[in-house]
């Protein structure tokens, strides 16, 4: 099981397996076929995944009982000192959850790959690496409240400071952001750990060898032999990764509900609060127009290095 | 290195990853320690890291005395039929994509589609569903539930699908069409058993998914009635009073189910969460 594969894909050539049936007409009946199978589908569920852009540009317009209002919600949305402080608190998360991550998990990585030999051990290592990846984000709020919550958290029972001079982890500024953070990275390095794991398996022992003959050091071997294999797999995580803590939600809104003050209210919880505490629909949809813009932008850069593009 | 050197590296890699896994597991210890204690431990001065009178107290309390029970049901039949809903639709999608001559544009623009709506924030998109459901009549509605979470894990669905049945060569389907028999018939009797496995690690990641899942539930149901069990855990963990011990047996309880089913699944796992990406053999 510790053998993994880096999936390039496999296009076949449709072509190839269809000759015993060469007429042209043959092969225009298949393809209309597919047509025919898929437009009613995928038609459907395309309508059913681009009305809520729609609607949200609808409601991003307009205001209830005045009509349509031009972009004036969007002014609204981006006037909003708020806005930019969440953003502000949105990239400091990614600043410090992004590289620990990925560093840990290539570190760990690493040192496994190249220090445990043993299959079996291997294996138990993939498995326990999986069991934060799968739980549930509610659940992991949930276990990171009795560690870091004042008075019952384990944390601070296990420093010795119950007292009221505790540090208050979910309600402080500072230790608030820390705290949320490293729920992140408790719960993604993992993810990295086994998907950097599978790349190193994919890199040719016949290299590695060569190398080891020319008298490559540890460090050469990793920067000029290994990375070169991993760098794909980087990129494909930094992108899921950013667009992962562009959603943070569950977590921080059991731990801290985005306080205290605006620490920890990331872009998802603002928005939320914007759009079902305040009730104002209109700001949130234009926040939401933004954010679906911003992503589908992101989303054409990204999709470049991304394997649907040799699908 | 010599021979003694190559030890102690041993030695201090295998101290360096047993302390990595006890910083992982501890919390999930205190969690499950947590969720035995009985109501009276919870007064202790000092929280103590094991429970002093084990007791599956907790589990009974969140289940039948919070009524959690109907929580669990809701969530389980929400993830039954969307994960249903998103396969049948996958396989309608995948099937065209990966038997027919479609056209390598098509296919990529289909399979791109799908990766793409997995980078959208759901909060972008969860105001207009607010809008849709409660114009339609379906808030605070199990169906409402079941036709998002079918929506959202579609792109999983059709890219881990995509990725089974392209192993499966054309040609042995061919050969039957060829003898005559219908398409249909030939995905009936070949395409389907042959794939039954990959069905089987889809059906439990999406399901696993839609388990998991909070904001969308968390919006869309107001009671009892359609609220899904994580959006119950959540409640106990911000009511004025922290019921420590109920709230992490609901902990245990949300992260069992999953855990299981992914342990089962385990060598399609990585699949599932890199979009086929890193494929387990």
């Amino acid at each position: 099981m510790p053998g993994h594969r880096v999936s390039g894909a496999p296009a076949r050539p449709f072509g190839s397996s269809t000759r015993v049936r060469t007429a042209w007409t043959e092969r225009n009946r298949q393809e209309q076929l597919v047509y025919k199978l898929l437009l009613p589908v995928f038609g459907t569920v395309f309508v059913l995944t681009t009305i809520p852009f729609i609607l949200a540009l609808i409601q991003a317009i307009t205001v209830e009982g005045r009509g349509f209002v031009g972009l004036e919600n969007f002014g609204r949305a981006l006037a909003n000192p708020l806005l930019y402080e969440s953003l502000k608190q949105t990239g400091l998360y990614a600043a410090i959850v992004l590289p620990t991550e990925i560093l840990g998990g290539l570190g760990i990585a690493l040192l496994v790959h190249r220090t445990v030999r043993s299959n079996v051990v291997r294996a138990a290592i993939y498995i326990a690496a999986m069991i934060p990846i799968v739980i549930p984000q509610i659940a992991v709020g949930v276990v990171f409240r009795l560690v870091y919550a004042a008075d019952y958290g384990v944390l601070n029972v296990l420093l010795g400071q119950t007292g009221p001079s505790q540090p208050l982890w979910l309600s402080s500024p500072p230790l608030a952001m820390i705290a949320t953070a490293s729920v992140d990275i408790w719960q993604w390095t993992p993810f990295v750990y086994l998907v950097m794991f599978a790349g190193f398996q994919t890199v040719p022992s016949e290299s590695v060898e060569a190398a080891q003959v020319d008298g490559a050091t540890t460090w050469t071997q990793f920067r000029h032999i290994e990375l070169p294999y991993l760098r794909p797999l980087l990129l494909l995580v930094l992108f899921f990764r950013i667009a992962d803590v562009i959603r943070v939600f569950d977590h921080v809104y059991v731990l801290t509900g985005g306080g205290p003050g605006t620490t920890t209210q990331f872009l998802s919880l603002y928005i939320y609060r914007i759009g079902f505490k305040f009730s104002d629909l209109g700001q949130a949809s234009a926040l939401a127009v933004v954010v679906m813009v911003a992503m589908i932008v992101f989303y054409t850069i990204v999709s470049r290095f991304l394997p649907a593009d040799r699908g | 290195m010599t021979h003694r050197g190559r030890r102690l590296t041993r030695l201090a890699t295998t101290v360096l990853l047993a302390v990595i896994a006890l910083v992982f597991a501890f919390p999930l210890f205190y969690l499950i320690a947590t969720s035995l204690k009985t109501k009276a431990d919870l007064f202790e001065p000092v929280p103590s890291l094991f429970p002093p009178n084990p007791t599956i107290d907790p589990y009974i309390s969140v289940l039948f005395t919070r009524g959690f029970g109907g929580l669990l049901v809701n969530s389980i039949v929400v993830g039954l039929s969307a994960t249903f809903v998103a396969i049948c639709v996958a396989f309608a999608i995948c099937y065209p994509i990966t038997r027919l001559p479609a056209s390598p544009r098509l296919r990529r623009f289909v399979l791109n589609w799908a990766l793409s709506l997995r980078f959208l924030p759901p909060v972008a998109v969860v105001i207009p569903y607010f809008a849709i459901v409660r114009t339609i009549g379906l808030y605070n509605q199990l169906p409402a539930l079941i036709v998002v979470y079918a929506i959202f894990n579609l792109p999983l669905a059709i890219w881990m699908l995509r990725g089974f049945l392209d192993e499966i060569p054309l040609e042995i389907e061919e050969a039957a069409l060829v003898d005559g028999a219908s398409r249909w018939y030939a995905f009936r009797t070949i395409l389907l058993p042959l794939s039954r496995t990959g069905i089987l690690a889809v059906v439990i990641i999406v399901f696993a998914f839609d388990w998991a899942e909070f904001m969308f539930a968390f919006i869309l149901t107001a009671t009892p009635q359609a609220m899904t069990f994580p959006v119950g855990v959540q409640g106990l963990v911000t009511q004025f009073e922290i019921i420590w011990n109920d709230m992490a047996a609901g902990g245990v309880i949300a992260i069992l189910i999953p855990l299981s089913l992914m342990l089962i699944a385990r060598r399609h796992v990585m699949s599932g969460l890199t979009f086929g990406v890193i494929r387990d053999k």
